[in-house]
């Protein structure tokens, strides 16, 4: 699925988003980058139309309605709902009334993928931050949206998981063609799976390049994030 | 100390020998009650998440009277339910007063406020996180709304149990629109009440021991149903 957004802006006591034109290409995973408070989440949750825009529109190939049956979010902050670990991965395909055999198989699959099998039966509520940030995304990734937005989800998560989870991003982004479009602070996740990059700073963009053009530029403000200096 | 345990003694009597004076006012309190319980339960639940969740004029003000009516002492609510049943009161054509269902009334009104207050409360601590999850999700109106009604299941519970025991346990507001007729509107309170009144301190404890086993039975089966809705899937 395209997304392309126009003139987006979000004002709260300043404006933290200010973007002219982005188009994130379907089939494609992006990652956005940028400093803490540059409007990274701002910027994905208007795209999930879970905040509310001050001006301009997001188009979803094309349309400016929005396709929620066919994308989601998984938030920086995860909620999961006060039930088994269980029931919270097969919400989405119960409320699509997919039957109940098949909903186990789903389940049970994308929690051998994420290594949560041993948490099924645990209450959500009780379980560590990292294994709230599995639970999430094997609750979006199991009802297959075509449009896939993540905030930090590897934020919480240890080496070898994370390992995992590009693996499971890369496999269902050339499967079936999921759009994906992330946000990290990790430069080196972005290099390893992002075709695209998007820096955002003080809610303005930066850059949107190919991976390759994003670490071989020369705009100043761009090496300076590589290089890990204070952006201006 | 005698009169402790002669009382106690009594009341498993009463109980045993399944006492007539004694099963009526029970039973009739346990209709009232759980009336009531059921007409504030329909109204205080879905009312409760609706006012939490919408913006509407004079939010402030209708929340700050709820939570005002949560501490209405049970005696001004029986008073004020009989002034407008009262024959000369604008619903006197209807005679309801030292009714069944005058009290249940009263308890109604007495207990709605409350269980509507902490319902919002509960609410309000989730209904964001939940209905922008069941958004993203893509639910539907409905189903958010079920989501949220499962999310506050517990806060649910606690309130259905509030209510009850508030109910079950008042004495005021029965007692001034019920006015404790033998056989027609006496209920265990204004029974215990009138018979401290005539020195019969071992049946007033007996009721009283009953009064807390009923409330001890009902919350443990209301617990007991809530364990298991939250682990089943
Ligand atoms: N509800 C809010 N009220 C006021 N300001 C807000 C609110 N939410 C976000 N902001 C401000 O908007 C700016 C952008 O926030 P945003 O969460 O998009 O940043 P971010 O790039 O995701 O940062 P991080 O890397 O720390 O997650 C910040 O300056 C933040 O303080
Ligand atoms: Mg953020």
């Amino acid at each position: 699925m395209e997304v392309k957004t126009e003139e987006l802006l979000k004002i709260y006591d300043k404006e933290v988003l200010n973007v002219k034109e982005l188009v994130f290409k379907s089939g494609l995973i992006t990652a956005i980058v940028g400093p803490n408070g540059s409007g990274k989440s701002t910027l994905l949750n208007i795209i999930a139309a879970t905040l509310k825009k001050d001006g301009g529109r997001v188009y979803y190939d094309g349309s400016l309605t929005v396709p929620l049956q066919k994308m989601t979010i998984v938030f920086q902050k995860p909620f999961l709902i006060d039930a088994s670990v269980y029931m919270n991965i097969a919400y989405p395909l119960k409320i699509r009334k997919i039957p109940k055999e098949e909903i186990k198989d789903r389940v049970e699959k994308i929690a051998r993928d994420l290594n949560i099998e041993d948490l099924l039966n645990k209450n959500a509520h009780h379980l560590s931050g990292g294994e709230k940030a599995k639970v999430s995304l094997a609750r979006a990734l199991i009802f297959k949206p075509e449009l896939l937005l993540l905030d930090e989800p590897c934020a919480s998560l240890d080496p070898y998981i994370i390992t995992e989870i590009e693996k499971i991003l890369l496999k269902i982004n050339k499967e079936e063609k999921t759009t994906i479009i992330l946000i990290t602070h990790d430069l080196s996740e972005a290099k390893r799976i992002a075709d695209e990059i998007l820096l955002l700073n003080k809610g303005k963009v930066v850059a949107l390049k190919k991976r390759d053009d994003f670490f071989n530029s020369d705009d100043e403000t761009v090496r300076r994030f590589i290089n890990g200096e204070l952006l201006i | 100390m005698d009169i402790i345990l002669e009382g106690i003694k009594e009341a498993f009597k009463l109980i045993f020998t399944l006492d007539s004076e004694v099963f009526e006012v029970v039973l009739l309190s346990l209709q009232v009650s759980f009336t009531a319980l059921f007409i504030a339960s329909v109204i205080a639940i879905p009312l409760g998440i609706i006012i939490a969740k919408n913006d509407f004029p004079f939010k402030n003000l209708v929340m700050r009277l709820i939570y005002t009516f949560m501490g209405m002492p049970p005696v001004l609510c029986g008073l004020f339910v009989y002034i407008l049943f009262m024959r000369r009161g604008p619903f006197g054509f209807l005679s309801l007063n030292y009714t069944k269902e005058i009290m249940i009334i009263a308890q109604t009104l007495l207990i709605t406020p409350i269980m509507i207050g902490l319902i919002i409360n509960e609410s309000i601590k989730c209904q964001n996180e939940v209905f922008s999850l069941a958004k993203t999700l893509g639910a539907d109106k409905w189903q958010s709304f079920k989501l949220l009604l499962f999310e506050v299941r517990r806060g649910i519970l606690m309130a259905i149990v509030t209510g009850f025991s508030r109910a079950i346990s008042e004495v005021g507001a029965v007692m001034v629109v019920g006015g404790n007729i033998k056989g027609k509107t006496r209920v265990m309170t204004t029974y215990i009440s009138e018979l401290k009144g005539m020195g019969d301190f071992e049946r007033a404890i007996a009721t009283g021991i009953i009064l807390l086993l009923i409330a001890f039975m009902v919350n443990s089966l209301l617990y007991h149903f809530q364990r298991i809705k939250s682990y089943g899937s």
